[in-house]
């Protein structure tokens, strides 16, 4: 929900409240008032009986007007003097009136006297009352609404700036940035948070790559040495021939470490966010590359490939696509059996690579995880292959799916 | 051949420059960006082995220096970062190549020379070995200048062997150069031998002398024996 809505939501119940409660009292507040006066009004005209009666020993005419009503009668019980609500009868009809009762005694006898007044008055300041509330509300209701829609919208123009900002945000992004000043306190305040977490991020992250690449630069050179040095022993044929087989695992753990710090690293870059997915990547010709290369390999498997490769332009990263297929086909033929087959499909919208091997269905969850390996698995590799493909993916908007049928292992992306 | 290593561990320095001169190059050493510099001042060279990130400087730095100075010194990075970035600037910086650490010395052997070539044939880029001639622009082989007709993983085993003549390279090595990272889908080497024989034969039929040869089973060595 909208801050502006919640807001809204909030804004009008309270001011339907306030004014409902308001207008209450202001009612009771003006009916108490009317009241005061009418009962005033009676008694004075008590006071008017009363002294005429004094003077002149008898009780006034009655004159009934249209909005007065007074009615004698003679009191068998004592008479006290109170006022009350009810109905009577006028020469215009009958009304819901104020009255009121007192005693008089004229020549020895006993009367009650009571005058009305009608409450019509108030009766129609209340009906005029509820319509100007409702006005009101409405009112304000309505302009609250179109000065909060034009304002609110301007006020926080710079909560949605910076928003977007956060957005576009890259992490690896060189150099400085800033936030356009606002004027508002708040803003500014919020502004200069993000500004400095963020330039936080981005120092935490420029020295962890600088560490990374630093220790990548630490770990291959002595890999280097390691290679370098071996490389001039073997060219001691008579040594050579002594530990050929020694040499040989050196040589392939050299390989092996190297490969997977490349990976890893890779695969931390992939994560990071840095690479850009802008250029347009002809990825039938990396598949048909790719299957060159790996041609004398194929070969020697004596593995047919079967292909449908339609021409397929993408909006991807060449290096990044180059891994792709790579990494993906690679497994493909090292998994697979001698005389078993590959079979490529490429569309302009899905790539379907499917092989026969000699391993059993993989767990969907696993297949993709950081350094799974089948537990059949005989030939090298540090299960990190299908994991860059997955990052590859996902950091390009791609689905990548994992299925197993008829002794085939399939891998399915859909751009 | 003039060759400047410039590499600040001293152990792959020493081992490039034994290497190397069992090729026989003409090898100077330096281990920092000062020397380095020096020694660019100073003399021409053939070709430049450039280690980016030196203890007192930037090995691109040296590199901007090398073209500032309009100097023809063929330059191959090589670098422990294997990181695009890091690629795309050294060539755009004017580096011929770029090798990620940790390298075979036989391939580097492989791209200096292609770098050494280029440099003193600038029209036509030959390979040559006894009657054996590869010219490396068109891929195509003559022997006893009798055109020679190899699949694609022949001639790039005879580049190789030819550029590493007299060198023994295991089976590994040969496999790491010819299907890299790939090489690792298939179990045995063995199916190099095929290649091999193919290859080994159709110089022999083309008149050429027998100059692959097999050691103990461990790898091959080229050259006259």
């Amino acid at each position: 929900m909208k801050l502006f809505t919640r807001y809204n939501r909030i804004n009008v119940a309270a001011t339907i409240a306030i004014f409902l409660l308001g207008s209450c009292l202001f009612y009771f507040l003006v009916h108490y008032i009317l009241l005061h006066q009418l009962d005033e009004a009676l008694e004075t005209e008590r006071t008017e009986i009363l002294a005429f009666s004094q003077k002149h020993g008898k009780l006034p005419e009655v004159l009934n007007t249209p909005d007065q009503y007074t009615f004698y009668q003679q009191a068998s019980t004592p008479v006290r003097e109170h006022f009350y609500n009810g109905y009577v009868r006028y020469v215009k009809g009958r009304e819901w009136s104020r009255q009121i009762d007192f005693p008089a005694e004229v020549n020895g006898i006993a009367y009650r006297v009571t005058v009305s007044k009608p409450l019509e008055e108030t009766e129609g300041l209340l009906s005029v009352i509820i319509v100007v509330t409702i006005l009101l509300i409405a009112l304000v209701l309505i302009s609250s609404q179109l000065i909060n829609r034009a304002v609110l919208n301007k006020l926080w123009h710079p909560f949605y700036e910076a928003i977007d900002f956060l957005k576009r945000f890259k992490v690896d992004q060189k150099g400085d940035f800033a936030l356009k000043p606002s004027g508002i306190d708040e803003f500014d305040q919020l502004n200069k948070g993000i500004s400095d977490v963020l330039r936080r991020v981005q120092a935490d992250f420029e020295s962890l790559n600088e560490f990374t690449s630093y220790a990548a630069h630490e770990m291959q050179t002595p890999l280097a040495v390691i290679r370098a040095k071996l490389e001039l022993i073997q060219q001691d044929e008579s040594v050579f021939r002594q530990y050929a087989g020694h040499m040989v695992a050196i040589e392939q753990a050299v390989r092996k470490l190297s490969k997977l710090y490349q990976s890893l690293l890779l695969l931390t870059k992939i994560e990071n966010g840095q690479f850009t997915f802008t250029e347009q990547v002809r990825m039938d010709e990396v598949l048909q590359n790719k299957l060159g290369e790996l041609d004398d390999l194929i070969n020697t498997k004596g593995i047919s490939i079967d292909t449908n490769i339609a021409p397929a332009s993408l909006t991807f990263h060449a290096y990044l696509a180059d891994i792709l297929a790579g990494n993906i086909l690679n497994n493909a033929v090292r998994y697979n059996f001698d005389g078993g087959m590959i079979s490529v499909r490429l569309t302009g919208n899905e790539l379907v690579i499917s092989n026969t091997s000699y391993l059993p269905a993989m767990e969907q969850e696993r297949v993709f995880q950081r350094f799974f390996r089948s537990a059949e698995a005989k030939e090298e590799g540090n299960g990190l292959g299908l994991a860059i493909v997955k990052r590859i993916c996902e950091a390009a908007g791609y689905s990548i799916t994992y299925s197993y049928a008829g002794g085939r292992h399939s891998f399915c992306i859909v751009f | 051949m003039k060759v400047l290593i410039i590499e600040d561990e001293e152990a792959l320095n020493s081992s490039i420059v034994e290497y190397l001169r069992s090729l026989d190059y003409t090898c100077e050493s330096v281990t920092n960006y000062r020397d380095a510099l020096q020694k660019i001042d100073l003399y021409d060279y053939d070709c430049v082995i450039l280690d980016i990130m030196l203890p007192d400087g930037n090995g691109l730095k040296l590199l901007q220096e090398i073209r500032a100075q309009n100097k023809a010194d063929g330059v191959i990075i090589v670098s422990a970062r294997n990181q695009l970035d890091d690629k795309l600037k050294g060539l755009s910086l004017g580096a011929d190549d770029y090798l990620t650490k940790p390298f075979h010395l036989a391939e580097l052997s492989l791209r200096i020379a292609a770098i050494v070539r280029r440099k003193n044939h600038l029209l036509t880029d030959k390979l040559e070995f006894e009657e054996i001639s590869i010219d490396l622009v068109e891929k195509k082989v003559t022997v006893n200048e009798i055109a020679l007709q190899l699949t694609k993983t022949e001639y790039k085993f005879l580049v190789y062997f030819i550029v590493n003549k007299n060198r023994l390279l295991s089976k590994n090595l040969i496999a790491e150069h010819l299907w890299g990272d790939d090489m690792e889908a298939v179990q045995s080497f063995d199916f190099m031998y095929a290649h091999i024989k193919n290859l080994r034969k159709k110089l022999i039929n083309a008149g050429s002398g027998d100059y692959i040869h097999s050691v103990y089973g461990m790898g091959y060595k080229f050259g006259i024996s």
